[in-house]
């Protein structure tokens, strides 16, 4: 459907890596083969129609499943891969799709790694020896600026909102589309359930922070549509004016009005 | 050959007044003119929304949204000629847009099967695919687009048929209904036009436009093809008074009914009849006026040549018509003679008659009648064409093929023989189409200009 | 026939006319499989980068690569001055028809004030709801790659 991934390797380059960044590469394509919607003949889509049964598609596509059944059961169920009535991972997928990509880079000898899958992100290592990565979160209201910077070593970064697409994130339990928020970003360790756990949060709406705060190990930040803010406690973010090394941090569990970042 | 010939009484003025312009000759070139500006303005409107044509992808789909778009306005065009509207119809004619209707018909066939072909190959070419997948992705996927591929199936069908070897094959009344496909397939295509053409996404004045073409030549034949014809049966109440069997195999058919002044006909004009009757109420068939209409009488006479006309035959007095109409252009309105002392040439063969027939009681000015029959008994209503002569003082030749075939033949010596100073004459002619050929020829070759020959065909 | 023949030729002249005198580009309009990624371009400091500084960042112009994308082909430079971006310009950009100039003039601007801000905050990635306008990006990054950020 044209997401763009990119890959920022902060390592020296060898030919080791050069070889996994092109089966990274291959592998991407692959997935859009297997599980992309938009194509009627990919085999996620020919299951949806039953042309296909479960036993007959690669080991790939009852990985996922499996992944979505889990995230499902984590979520209460406000992340589904079956809403809408149709049979649809695509919450999923792309997290999975990056993090493997990600691994076949690391396996290859790359540690510093930031894997962009469309705006949800896997990074490995640091960006410069020291100095941790810096990802900014686009501001869904305002165009061209940023609402918060987060920071960290190994962390995945996967934010859901309506911004160019529209509503394209239903809510399972309505099948009408959510606009609790106007984004939400999940940090996590692994892609693969943080872009699940962050489409689930933002179907949620309003129990979204609650259910995050309980969550280990998962972090979230979300802005509303009115312009306001609200963050996990521990969630890794920064305001974007402030320069490394110094850290005003947003203050945790605060609601903030209409902010000036 | 045998001819009879009444004399002529009166003298013909010899004065030649100055020929006055009529306004009805105009108006046939101001419609093809606007036609042809309007498929300037949607070729402007591709031109105005198109920065650039970049490699072969790039020419193919450009070529097929040209073709798109032409053929979406031919479409609304052709309907728009078979409308019915009277003041186009009653000034180009119903058989002169029938035939721009053929000819606009086949050529917007031929853009649509540009069109979905172009589109094939050039989006095959941006995506990387087979055509097979390309058009499994163009059909399944795009909005409207199951719509439009019932839409093109429909017109290419339509168009198989009415294909001149399979309609000699059928009756005409099954073509004529198979025909009405079309307006199935226009309605199925207009959605996809709008959802997928790009010069019409995201640009309100394109998209209006269109709406507007389109609901405009709807408006127009809901009217003219339903509303009027319903109106006019409710409130002319047109009924079967009685018959007359003019001779053996012709019989005239009266009807009368309310205010049937209101419909204004002229001699030469024809109606659309659907008699209310079982075996006939689903056709409307079209026969000419032959007689000058009156407000309380309509006559035709009808040669028994196949299912619907022998039916005739067997009206009963008392059943209901619907007569749709007038249409036709073939009256006196066309005649571009001069109004003092005019002369005309009614030139008829076989059941081209009727009209003319009409027009013989009632044109202005000095009017010689020739009357081309196979045979002497083929002749029809041969008592009334004398009296109108003797009357008015016209003159009739009748032209009859002898025994075993002869047929005398239609030249310009014949018809300059026939009519002393023929080339002065307006020239009204009806009759079948080699005949109606072949008179062309002659006329044209004995010095009459082709626009003061007025021909009206019965087959479309 | 002869009426047939007369009128395919004359619409088929009329249509190779009317493309033949648009302007065509030099690049050609390609698609990529559905998955486009990007050479590593420049992602890769051949030496050791200074840790307490943010990105290194050399002053001047630098011109991202073209990028093809299934409505056409986008390419930005950027100038970098003071350690940051200071601006951004579009080199080329979607605009065959009219319904690409018309997303092109939304999300141009809109683009460039994200790289200005994304530039300005010293980031390495930004995250987001899901981008359409990922050549942009794309050519933004390469650019940034080439000044070193």
């Amino acid at each position: 459907m044209g997401t763009v991934f990119s890959f920022d390797i902060r390592d020296p380059c060898t030919p080791a890596i050069e070889a996994a960044l092109a089966e990274a590469v291959a592998w991407l394509r692959h997935v859009d083969e297997v599980f992309s919607t938009y194509r009627p003949d990919s085999t996620i889509s020919r299951l949806a129609r039953g042309e296909l049964l479960l036993a007959e598609c690669c080991e790939e596509v009852r990985e996922v499943l499996a992944l979505c059944k889990s995230a499902v059961r984590v979520s209460g169920g406000w992340f589904s891969h079956l809403a809408g009535g149709t049979l649809d991972p695509s919450g999923l997928v792309k997290g999975w799709s990056v993090e493997r990509a990600s691994r076949i880079l690391y396996e290859a000898g790359a540690r510093n790694t930031c894997v962009n899958g469309g705006g949800d992100l896997q990074l490995r290592g640091e960006a410069a020896p020291g100095v941790p990565w810096r990802v900014g979160i686009a501001h869904p209201l305002r165009a061209g600026e940023l609402c918060v910077v987060v920071t960290g070593r190994d962390l995945a970064v996967a934010t859901s909102g309506c911004a160019e697409r529209g509503a394209h994130i239903l809510n399972p339990h309505q099948g009408v589309p959510a606009r609790g928020h106007a984004s939400l970003t999940v940090v996590g360790t692994g892609l693969t359930t943080t872009d699940a756990y962050a489409t689930a949060a933002f179907a949620m709406g309003d129990m979204a922070r609650d259910w995050l705060q309980s969550l280990d190990g998962y972090e979230g930040f979300a802005v509303t549509p009115d312009g306001g803010s609200w963050c996990t406690d521990g969630f890794p973010g920064v305001l974007p004016g402030a320069l490394p090394g110094v850290l005003p941090r947003v203050l945790p569990g605060t609601r903030t009005g209409a902010q000036d970042p | 050959m045998t001819t009879a010939t009444h004399a002529r009484h009166g003298t013909g003025g010899t004065g030649r007044a100055v020929r006055p312009r009529r306004a009805g000759d105009a108006v046939p070139a101001l419609a093809q003119a606007v036609i042809w500006a309007g498929a300037a303005g949607v070729l402007a409107l591709w031109w105005s929304d198109t920065e650039s044509v970049v490699g072969a992808a790039g020419w193919l789909t450009g070529g097929a949204r040209i073709t798109g778009l032409l053929a979406g306005y031919g479409c609304a065009v052709l309907l728009l000629l078979m409308a019915r509207t009277p003041a186009l119809d009653h000034s180009i004619g119903t058989d002169r847009m029938a035939r721009w209707h053929a000819a606009g018909g086949r050529y917007t066939v031929s853009l649509v099967l540009a069109h979905v072909l172009l589109i094939i190959w050039g989006y095959s070419l941006v995506s990387h695919s087979g055509p097979v997948d390309q058009t499994r992705t163009l059909v399944l996927d795009y909005p409207e687009m199951l719509k439009a591929t019932a839409a093109f199936l429909l017109l290419t069908g339509t168009a198989l048929v009415s294909a001149r070897a399979a309609r000699r094959r059928m009756r005409y009344e099954t073509w004529h209904y198979l025909h009405f496909a079309t307006y199935l397939a226009v309605f199925l295509a207009f959605g996809h036009q709008l959802a997928n053409g790009a010069e019409f996404i995201g640009s309100r004045p394109a998209r209006t436009a269109w709406y507007a073409l389109y609901l405009t030549v709807a408006a127009l034949l809901v009217w003219y093809r339903f509303l009027v014809p319903v109106r006019r049966a409710l409130r002319h109440r047109i009924r079967v008074a009685g018959l007359r069997h003019e001779s053996p195999g012709v019989v005239s058919v009266h009807l009368t009914g309310e205010r049937l002044d209101e419909l204004g006909a002229r001699p030469g004009q024809f109606f659309r009849w659907r008699f209310l009757t079982p075996g006939l109420w689903w056709t409307a068939n079209p026969y000419s006026l032959s007689a000058p209409p009156l407000a309380g009488h309509l006559r035709i006479t009808v040669k028994a040549a196949g299912g619907h006309s022998a039916a005739l035959a067997r009206l009963r007095p008392g059943t209901r018509v619907w007569a749709e109409g007038p249409y036709g252009a073939f009256t006196a309105d066309r005649s571009r003679a001069p109004k003092t002392a005019p002369k005309t040439l009614l030139l008829a063969g076989g059941a081209g008659i009727t009209p003319l027939r009409a027009l013989f009681e009632t044109l202005p000015g000095e009017v010689t009648l020739v009357y081309r029959a196979r045979r002497p008994e083929d002749l029809a209503l041969r008592g009334e064409l004398d009296a109108i002569a003797a009357a008015r003082g016209a003159v009739v030749h009748y032209v009859v093929g002898g025994p075993g075939g002869y047929s005398p033949p239609l030249t310009a010596r014949a018809l300059a023989r026939l009519v002393p100073d023929l080339a002065a004459h307006e020239v009204y002619l009806c009759g079948p189409p080699g005949m109606a050929e072949a008179a062309k020829r002659a006329l044209r070759a004995a010095g009459v200009r082709r626009r003061r020959i007025h021909h009206e065909s019965f087959t479309f | 026939m002869r009426r047939a023949v007369l009128a395919t030729a004359s619409t088929s002249t009329l249509v190779v006319v009317l493309l033949a005198l648009k302007p065509h580009h030099t690049t050609a309009l390609a698609d990529r499989a559905p998955v486009p990624v990007p050479a590593p371009s420049g992602t890769v400091p051949s030496g050791p980068s200074d840790p307490a500084a943010g990105p290194a960042a050399g002053n001047g112009t630098y011109t991202g690569d073209p990028v093809d994308t299934r409505y056409g082909t986008v390419q930005v430079s950027v100038t970098v001055g003071a350690g940051h971006l200071t601006g951004v310009k579009v080199l080329q950009a979607p605009s065959g028809d009219g319904h690409s100039r018309r997303v092109t003039a939304a999300a141009v601007p809109r683009l460039t004030q994200e790289a200005l801000s994304a530039g300005s905050a010293h980031i390495d990635a930004v995250s987001g709801a899901s981008y359409t306008s990922q050549g942009y990006i794309r050519s933004l990054q390469s650019a940034l790659d080439r000044a070193g950020g």
